[in-house]
């Protein structure tokens, strides 16, 4: 009986093998994203000859990835919860609106001038009580939250384009003053932050334009908006008690509310965040060119989606990480801004881009779920 | 006879035109395996889930350490040291042993919710307190999915001990597993009747494992209860006859061999 001796001193917890470093890797929602970002940084830096990086590339494609960034951030943290938000886009437009309305005609109510301050705060209330309003709803209903933010994405952007067309008669605003020269608080969203960066470049002997001066100053604000977004999102759902609750909340609701998890409110609050995102995002676009239009964030929130999900995100939700999201943000942003270093292919090509990474992320991400589950 | 930890007294449920329960007595004492036992639609699962706060009786009275309880949700339940682990909803599979361990009562350190967790700290309770009631799971961080039915059974246990559980509730623990796994589990069961100071009701449609671990019995047909006893004072043959809410298996063999 030497096999049933041998077979009773195993245990079950020798099954699993936990494997080298290579193995653990693989379990972690961000490998795919990171192998696609350094595959796309390197192809673009080769077809673009360099130009992609060079300071005004770096510039502009940090513009752009910090804004997809943004969002995927809030997208990517309320689909752990096991949430959609697809009215991030109509969200945008809805807070540009507001706040470029509030600076060209004034507060509402008769309230006097708007400075960037109180629009920003006044616009800022209304998207968070949306956000509130459409957790709420979700929540009490019990309804998908795919087709009571599907509903809010068309609401929110016929609201945009009605008020707009009563107060401004136009569905866009253009000219408004340039805020960032005269407020703090608007160079804050649309400014030039990290200076000492393009500075330190020139010094180097690099970032010259022709006539031998220094070329690029700074990086827009959004990069600092995102770092800020990416780094608060990253330390809470990894190192705190509500990250914990977001996961939860996500992997299996029920049993989450069994062991206590405020669930309910976790899931309000994450759209809120969304809308806190998209808000900081219209924020950024208005202070920095001074302009607003009712189709600003139109696809937004499918993009948000798409990034997140090439983060790594599950979209069953209880799994992924804000660092996937980074590179899921770098490497669309980067695609998304491609035919401006690459003059000789088509724009439309980023679409066909997007497809085929989104597909091939779903998968990936499909096999990473089962292999922690141990379903592999 | 101790006082009983649990005691319920006429506990009756209506739902509607429909009596779930009618004028349930049960008691269940410290350091004993308590049995539950019936066919499906006896009324098991509500009265567990009177019992867990999640449904309110509509008369009768649950006594807990002699003082009576209404629990209005299942938090008040659990605070009264009733801790129920339910076959499905015990764990969340994708996340790790630890973070299931403490989900929704997570140590922390600062303001919550946004408290740093003291993982550290978490994985090494985590993992005292598994081996404590017979798993040693080498790395606490696991993600939960890679984890045996019969682990998560136990996981979910430790769990409601180490949060102050005087009595588990254990909603068919060994249904979904295989042959070696229900053997776990009902050794585990074992190991915290070990203990002395946990009281354990075991819902199960099983009467060999009830046999095997069980030190009392109650037994429910139709909401109510039909048969009590403990370990010495019942034979196999009665159970059987008791689970099958009191149809005579040789009638049942009779039924079946004329079709």
């Amino acid at each position: 009986m030497a096999v049933h001796e041998a077979s009773s001193q195993r245990s079950e917890a020798d099954r699993l093998n936990k494997g080298g470093i290579l193995d653990q890797l693989k379990r972690r929602p961000e490998v795919g994203s990171f192998i696609v970002m350094m595959v796309v940084i390197i192809a673009i830096g080769f077809a673009s000859h360099g130009n992609a990086f060079n300071p005004l590339g770096l510039k502009n494609n940090l513009s752009i990835i910090a804004q997809f960034g943004i969002i995927a951030t809030g997208a990517c943290l309320l689909m752990i919860a096991g949430d959609f938000d697809l009215s991030i886009g109509s969200m945008i437009g809805f807070a540009g609106m507001s706040m470029s309305m509030m600076l060209k005609w004034g507060l509402p109510f008769g309230l006097g001038t708007a400075t960037p301050v109180t629009a920003f705060l006044i616009t800022l209330a209304m998207t968070l009580f949306l956000g509130w309003l459409i957790g709420t709803i979700v929540v009490r209903s019990k309804l998908s939250s795919f087709i009571v933010t599907l509903a809010f994405l068309f609401f929110l952007r016929g609201v945009t384009e009605v008020c707009f067309r009563i107060i401004n008669q136009s569905t866009q605003i253009s000219g408004l003053p340039d805020y960032k020269e005269t407020s703090w608080f608007a160079d804050l969203f649309g400014g030039e932050f990290f200076t000492w960066f393009y500075s330190a470049w020139y010094a180097l002997g690099g970032n010259l334009n022709r006539a031998g001066n220094q070329w690029v100053s700074g990086f827009d604000a959004r990069l600092l908006w995102w770092i800020i977004v990416a780094g608060v999102a990253y330390l809470i759902l990894a190192r705190t008690q509500a990250g914990n609750w977001i996961y939860a909340t996500g992997d299996n609701r029920e049993s989450a509310r069994a062991n206590g998890v405020p669930v309910d409110k976790v899931r309000i609050s994450l759209f809120m965040v969304t809308a806190l995102c998209a808000t900081i995002f219209a924020a950024c676009q208005v202070f920095d060119t001074n302009t607003a239009d009712a189709a600003k964030g139109n696809l937004k929130e499918l993009e948000a989606i798409a990034i997140a999900v090439v983060g790594g995100t599950l979209m069953t939700g209880g799994f992924g990480s804000v660092i996937g999201v980074v590179f899921g943000a770098v490497t669309f942003g980067l695609v998304a801004n491609a035919v401006f270093f690459i003059p000789a292919i088509d724009g439309s090509y980023y679409r066909v881009f997007v497809g085929v990474v989104l597909l091939t992320a779903v998968f990936l991400n499909e096999s990473v779920r089962k292999r922690i589950t141990g379903g592999l | 006879m101790a006082e009983p930890i649990i005691r319920t007294e006429g506990l009756s449920k209506k739902f509607g035109p429909f009596t779930a329960l009618n004028g349930i007595d049960l008691e269940v004492y410290k350091g004993e395996i308590h049995a539950l036992l019936g066919d499906n639609g006896a009324g098991k699962s509500t009265l567990i889930k009177i019992l867990s706060g999640v449904h309110q009786p509509t008369s009768g009275t649950i006594y807990v350490e002699g003082q009576p309880h209404a629990f209005k949700t299942p938090r008040d339940a659990s605070q009264a040291g009733i801790g129920t682990v339910y076959q499905d909803l015990a764990v969340n599979p994708l996340m790790s042993v630890t973070r299931n361990f403490f989900m929704g009562r997570e140590l922390t350190k600062g303001p919550a919710p946004f408290g740093l967790l003291r993982m550290e700290e978490m994985d090494q309770i985590t993992h005292d307190e598994m081996v404590k009631i017979g798993i040693d799971i080498s790395d606490p961080r696991q993600a939960v999915g890679t984890m045996s039915g019969g682990q998560r059974q136990t996981l979910a246990i430790a769990r409601a001990i180490y949060f102050g559980a005087k009595v588990l509730i254990l909603d068919e623990p060994t249904s979904a597993l295989g042959q070696k796994q229900q053997l776990e589990v009902l050794k585990t069961m074992r190991r915290v009747r070990a203990r002395g100071d946990i009281a354990i009701i075991f819902i199960t449609h099983n009467e060999v494992h009830s046999m095997l671990v069980s030190d009392r019995f109650t037994f429910l047909a139709l909401g109510e209860v039909i048969g009590k006893g403990t370990h010495e004072e019942l034979h196999g043959t009665d159970i059987r006859h008791l689970m099958a809410g009191g149809v005579e298996m040789a009638d049942l063999e009779q039924e079946i061999a004329a079709i």
